[in-house]
């Protein structure tokens, strides 16, 4: 087992892009390697040790690390960025694209976690308990394929457009969501225990279920009936039709 | 002062040396006989050394190419490198930013790239993007077929009128020869229709047959370095290659200018294609290849498809839109005004889809079947078929047997069926491959005195790579070549040395060709040209007459060639 604890000194305002804080990146490595890791501040090379304390206990391969991160982290963007393995526990609140491309592992965010988190995630789980910013579990700018696999939780509320082009895994959101949750779905599973917006939209396949109220459903679903699952009634639509009438998508809603 | 080459062996097919141990001299930017004291001295120790790379078809620059960037942020996350001490941030993969272009075509020993189209009305863009683009030397050959002014002429059969309207358009858009892109075609889709070769323009009442003969003959008569350089009508459709064998029999009877082709057609592997549907698609690469074998006046290049995903972009509004119902993907499409139209959509060649494996085949196999490698110029079509990066690649295919058997054990088990690459033994040999790279391309576009060879009084344009011929086996080596060409040890661009161990060492910025065309021809019947013209602007154009000219200051480092 290894516990590597990294301490953010002082706040900041440029963004600093720390992808290579992953277990992967530093299981293994003494407190003066770790700290001699290239990041990038806005254009600038610099080094972690710049910005972070780090001390490390114990020593274990990536499976057995875990990082624990604490100080001003909201403009700490891409941590765990395509991890494997091991664990991260966020102390506050981080930046955008947090868990962005994770492949096994957990991360636990204990505050709000920015746009894009657990963005194109292909299996692990990511757990934020504050709030989650737009694009959670999304494709990136023109991509065609969000999450594919693993688990995302989120005890608070999350963004808009939340599992776009989302093909697998699964997304829980306790709170409310904004706007076309699972827009361009091809496969997985939203479930959004608060309200939504117009989800769905251009949805192939998957499924989202809304257990809350939903304003402004879409005209391309054809409701099918009701359906009980846990003891609840859900009436249950499929579409988006208007996508070449595919209507594969399952919407349930409370 | 200049640079002596020591040791190399030399391919420099337009001199008619293939191999042989020799040094060459450079004084200031040009290869001279020797040079008494060189500053430089490299010596080449028996590597391969070669004329830089000339590229004529390509989209590098201009509305769609960047349309095509902003289209695929996903492309652009692809091929990202930070700035470096010279060399500004680069990305993109099928669509490299400007920076990226220049010196990745330098890397792999390209000194000269040409644009293949450019719409006039977007030509202040496309030179734009050319003074962005570090180290080559460039050209842009312009849209001139589709154009209302061009078709009116045709139809009145009023030649002269249009010799004067394309000598007058070369000036106005700094263009260095005619492009012709599914003539007609692109017209009739902004009424929602295409045409096949001897279909009548909707409301123009001339057939693409008749645009392409005007545009031969006008060419011919203004005595421009290259010939018309066309991409066929049916482009992409099952059984295109009677279009394509139609279209090059059309010019046989015309007379060229100068010592070249009369008609270039480009990304041919797009336009060999027999059976009636997707379902018995299927290769005709012999058909076209006995055909460039019989005849003098036509040349080609391969359009090669690689499995990768790309983007394609081309002037031909209707066939992406037909790739579009196919493939349901995003998609762009843009009408010119007066002058032509264009669309984009990303591609994903899969090799075990047989079409594609098939399209794959034919590219190779038309450059296999191709006897006479000053005819058959090795092109991706940049990015349609694939992007040129691939090109180290489909070199090895072509040089090695070995590597096209075990490429062929990935593919659709349809191209044994209806593809032909099988059954071909050829393996080209560096002298081939050098002609198809550089001096084929050079005395096609009409710069065989600069560019394309290594003799005395040629732009020093060079390209060392760290391949040493007289021990190397190509047929065994392929992974070499496909590691060797993408980085050279040295490249020399107009005697500076810009490339060296694959790293960028100097990025001077390139020259921009363009044609003035000067003859009786051009001016004589340029006064009534000019009131058809004005009357086009007053009517139809969105810009004023005076505004649409490229003005002289968008090229910094003009080279006009006078012509006529």
């Amino acid at each position: 087992m290894a516990k590597i604890t990294l301490t953010m000194r002082s706040s900041i305002t440029v963004p600093l892009e720390a992808e290579v804080i992953t277990p992967d990146g530093l299981a293994g490595k003494s407190e003066e390697e770790i700290k001699s890791l290239t990041v990038y501040h806005g254009n600038r090379e610099m080094k972690l040790g710049d910005f972070f304390d780090v001390s490390v206990e114990g020593s274990g391969d990536p499976a057995s690390t875990e990082i624990i991160m604490k100080g001003d982290l909201t403009r700490v963007k891409r941590i765990g960025e395509g991890m494997t393995a091991g664990s991260i526990v966020i102390e506050g609140s981080c930046d955008m694209h947090c868990g962005a491309l994770m492949r096994g592992g957990k991360i636990t965010v204990k505050g709000d976690a920015d746009a894009w988190a657990g963005r194109e995630m292909r299996g692990g789980e990511l757990v934020i308990e504050g709030n989650a910013g737009n694009y959670l579990g999304a494709g990136y700018r023109g991509e065609m394929t969000g999450m594919r696999g693993g688990k995302i939780t989120v005890e608070g509320d999350a963004g808009d457009y939340i599992g776009e082009h989302m093909a697998g895994g699964e997304i829980l959101v306790k709170g409310n969501v904004g706007i076309l949750p699972g827009l361009s779905m091809t496969g997985g599973r939203i479930i959004i225990e608060g309200s939504a917006t117009m989800p769905g939209g251009e949805m192939t396949k998957g499924e989202i279920i809304v257990k809350g109220e939903v304003y402004d459903m879409l005209p391309g679903f054809r409701f099918e009936g009701e359906e009980e699952i846990e003891g609840k009634r859900f009436r249950k639509y499929t579409g988006d039709l208007a996508v070449r009438g595919v209507g594969k998508g399952v919407l349930l809603l409370g | 002062m200049g640079i002596l080459i020591k040791n190399g062996v030399v391919y420099d097919p337009a001199q008619g040396i293939y191999g042989e141990k020799m040094d060459i001299s450079i004084d200031g930017d040009k290869i001279v006989e020797d040079v008494s004291s060189p500053e430089r001295v490299i010596d080449a120790e028996g590597r391969l050394v070669v004329p830089g790379g000339v590229e004529l078809h390509s989209h590098i620059a201009g509305g769609k190419v960047n349309a095509g960037r902003i289209m695929r942020p996903e492309d652009g996350r692809k091929g990202r490198a930070p700035r470096g001490r010279l060399t500004r941030a680069c990305s993109g993969f099928s669509i490299l930013n400007t920076f990226s272009t220049g010196y990745t075509y330098a890397r792999m020993g390209y000194t000269t790239t040409f644009e293949a189209a450019m719409p006039p009305l977007l030509a202040r863009h496309t030179h734009e993007e050319f003074e962005d683009m570090p180290i080559t030397d460039k050209g842009a050959l312009v849209l001139l077929d589709n154009n209302w002014m061009t078709m009116e002429y045709v139809k009145a059969g009023d030649l002269d009128r249009l010799a004067a309207y394309v000598s007058w358009m070369f000036g106005a858009t700094k263009a260095y020869g005619i492009k012709i892109v599914n003539p007609g075609g692109v017209e009739a889709w902004g009424w929602g229709k295409n045409c096949s070769i001897n279909d009548p323009v909707p409301h123009f009442d001339v057939t693409p047959k008749e645009i392409i003969r005007a545009l031969a003959k006008v060419n011919e008569e203004l005595k421009l370095p290259h010939s018309i350089h066309i991409h066929c009508n049916d482009l992409g459709h099952p059984g295109n290659f009677e279009t394509t064998l139609e279209t090059y029999d059309a010019v046989k009877d015309i007379t060229a200018s100068s010592d070249r082709q009369v008609m270039h057609a480009t990304h041919t592997q797009f336009h060999a294609y027999g059976g009636s549907s997707w379902k018995d698609f299927e290769s005709k690469a012999d058909a076209i290849a006995d055909y460039v074998n019989k005849n003098d006046h036509i040349t080609i290049d391969l359009g090669a498809v690689m499995f990768c995903d790309t983007t394609t972009m081309t002037a031909d509004g209707p066939m992406e839109y037909s790739l579009h119902t196919l493939s349901r993907r995003k998609w762009s499409n843009h009408d010119v005004e007066l002058e032509t139209g264009s669309g984009i959509i990303p591609v994903a060649y899969s090799p075990k889809v047989p079409v594609n494996a098939i399209q794959w085949a034919v590219g190779i196999e038309l450059a296999l079947l191709i006897e006479d490698p000053w005819k058959v110029v090795l092109t991706t079509d940049h990015p349609n078929g694939c992007p040129f990066t691939f090109y180290p690649e489909i070199i090895a295919l072509l040089m090695s047997k070995p590597k096209r058997e075990e490429m062929l054990k990935g593919v659709s088990d349809a191209v044994g069926r209806r593809a032909l690459i099988a059954t071909i033994d050829r393996e080209l040999t560096w002298g081939e491959i050098i002609t198809m790279t550089r001096s084929a391309p050079a005395k096609i576009l009409g710069l065989s005195e600069s560019k394309g060879t290594l003799r005395v009084g040629a732009d020093a344009d060079v390209a060392i790579y760290d391949i040493m011929p007289e021990s190397f086996d190509p047929a065994k080596g392929y992974r070499e070549i496909e590691e060797k060409l993408m980085r050279t040890f040295y490249t020399i661009k107009g005697g500076e040395v810009v490339v060296k161990d694959g790293e960028i060492v100097a990025t001077p910025p390139g020259r921009t060709y363009w044609v003035n065309p000067v003859g009786e021809k051009a001016h004589a019947m340029r006064e009534e040209m000019l009131k058809d013209l004005e009357a086009k602007f007053d009517a139809y154009y969105t810009v004023s007459m005076a505004n649409y000219p490229v003005q002289d200051e968008y090229l910094s480092h003009p080279l006009e060639i006078r012509a006529g």
